[in-house]
């Protein structure tokens, strides 16, 4: 059996939670803490992805990835490379895709602060940068973690937005959901239920992990 | 307004039922897809039967087949899936309908200039996509004519695969890959037309069977549905798509 599919998948995984927090960090302080007109549209736009059909959301990206596209040629331009139908291609998908798994968490631990602790570092001194890492920060550890857990297991089991962008590569974009799907249709039902085993566990420990830091932040309330 | 919400619930409860309605359920090989709709409002003019097709790739449907799809008939992509079916028990005796052919398509139109395997070797077209080869049996196909060409290895790294050959046709058509191993179904259609194409005459035809499946308890309508298929009305809708 090709065991590929699912290094690619655990390298998708771990990229994306890697990644995410850079765009969904912010995103998630600004709903949590700014008010403005407008808000509500941004809020909307942020989770879109959770509710739309995959599809949609690929087909969207596939347009907009593709040589013509404006993110495909920029991308094309700056690189040399083409976006769809590479790693980095898929990846950009995904972090997509999982921004609304990775700010929605993260929201509600900010949301959950004590606002005293805020008003107290900004009488102490604190500005707002140092006071998002010295404060906010550590206490929202658990709520952030959870948020990192919830994307990787998301990610680990992505299938349709790659199935549109991936063009299943082997050793570049075919993931292991894609893997289990071709080889169902080949009739390798063997191969499939091996890479099937090898997930199950690893997204159910990633559960139980987002359950037990729920629970911790729960407690610290 | 309890009344109206009441009669938006019966409607929204009635129209699966409405929906399938159908007196044949198919389950269609991708590539047959601009054919079938044509010949499926032809069929309903002839017979005043309702035909519903559904389209994705053979071995998907073959998979759904094994696993108790409530399908009537079953038109392939290929031989070898219908005999499966046949030869453990699950459809009666395959027929063939149709044979395709393999064509490499893209959007620029100076494709046409050269042969395909001129294009391929000018390495000037960085992504290609073609059908899956172990499943779709237009990518089989392909492959196996590049293999003859020698040129599988060379092609090798610039290929994407598609699930079907609808989407290998998808992946081209929006320019995501510079060209791709279609069927020569879709050069008829509308986004067909705005590209060009040779035909891949190394390829071996797609010979396309298919199969009544003994779970049918509408028989007699998917028999008359065969008959229709080889009537000059169909035949003559085939053609116009390319298939011999």
């Amino acid at each position: 059996m090709d065991l590929y599919p699912l290094y690619i998948s655990a390298k998708l995984a771990v990229a994306t939670t890697l990644f995410i927090p850079i765009v969904a960090a912010p995103t998630a302080y600004i709903l949590a803490f700014c008010n403005f007109r407008g808000k509500s549209l941004i809020d909307a736009v942020v989770s879109l992805p959770m509710v739309l059909p995959p599809t949609v959301l690929g087909f969207g990206l596939l347009i907009v990835m593709g040589p013509q596209g404006p993110l495909g040629g920029f991308w094309k331009d700056l690189t040399g490379e083409r976006m769809v139908f590479s790693f980095s291609g898929i990846l950009l998908a995904s972090l997509v895709y999982n921004l609304p798994f990775a700010v929605q968490p993260m929201r509600a631990s900010f949301e959950k602060l004590d606002i005293r602790l805020l008003e107290n570092s900004a009488v102490l001194g604190l500005s707002s940068t140092a006071a998002f890492f010295r404060v906010v920060l550590p206490n929202s550890l658990p709520g952030l973690a959870a948020s990192a857990m919830l994307v990787f297991a998301h990610s680990l089991g992505e299938f349709g937005v790659i199935l549109m962008v991936g063009g299943s590569i082997p050793g570049s974009t075919k993931v292991a959901s894609i893997a289990i799907y071709e080889a169902v249709e080949a009739m390798r039902y063997d191969d499939a239920m091996y890479m099937s085993l090898a997930i199950i566990p690893v997204s159910f420990l990633a559960l139980l992990a987002i359950n037990r830091l729920n629970k911790i932040s729960r407690r610290r309330l | 307004m309890k009344r109206i919400s009441t009669f938006i619930l019966t409607l929204l409860l009635a129209l699966p039922l409405s929906a399938s309605a159908a007196d044949l359920l198919v389950g269609q090989a991708a590539n047959f897809m601009p054919a079938m709709q044509e010949i499926i409002p032809a069929f309903k003019k002839a017979s005043g039967l309702e035909v519903q097709a559904t389209y994705t790739s053979t071995g998907k449907l073959f998979a759904q087949i094994t696993n108790g799809a409530p399908f009537d008939l079953f038109l392939a992509a290929d031989q070898r899936r219908p005999n499966k079916l046949f030869n453990s028990g699950f459809a009666e005796k395959p027929f063939i309908y149709a044979k395709g052919k393999v064509v490499f398509w893209s959007l620029d139109k100076k494709i046409a200039d050269k042969s395909w395997q001129e294009a391929i070797k000018d390495r000037t077209l960085h992504k290609i996509a073609i059908a899956n080869i172990e499943t779709a049996p237009y990518g089989t196909a392909a492959m196996l004519a590049l293999k003859k060409e020698k040129l599988w290895e060379t092609v090798k790294p610039e290929l994407v695969y598609a699930q079907s050959i609808a989407q290998a046709f998808q992946f081209a058509s929006t320019g995501a890959a510079d060209a791709g191993f279609c069927a020569y179904s879709s050069m008829f259609t509308e986004t067909g037309k705005k590209g060009e194409f040779t035909v891949v005459k190394e390829a071996p035809p797609v010979i396309q069977a298919a199969c009544i499946l003994k779970s049918s308890q509408r028989k007699a309508v998917a028999e008359k549905f065969v008959a229709f298929l080889s009537s000059p009305e169909a035949v003559s809708i085939k053609k116009k798509y390319g298939y011999d």
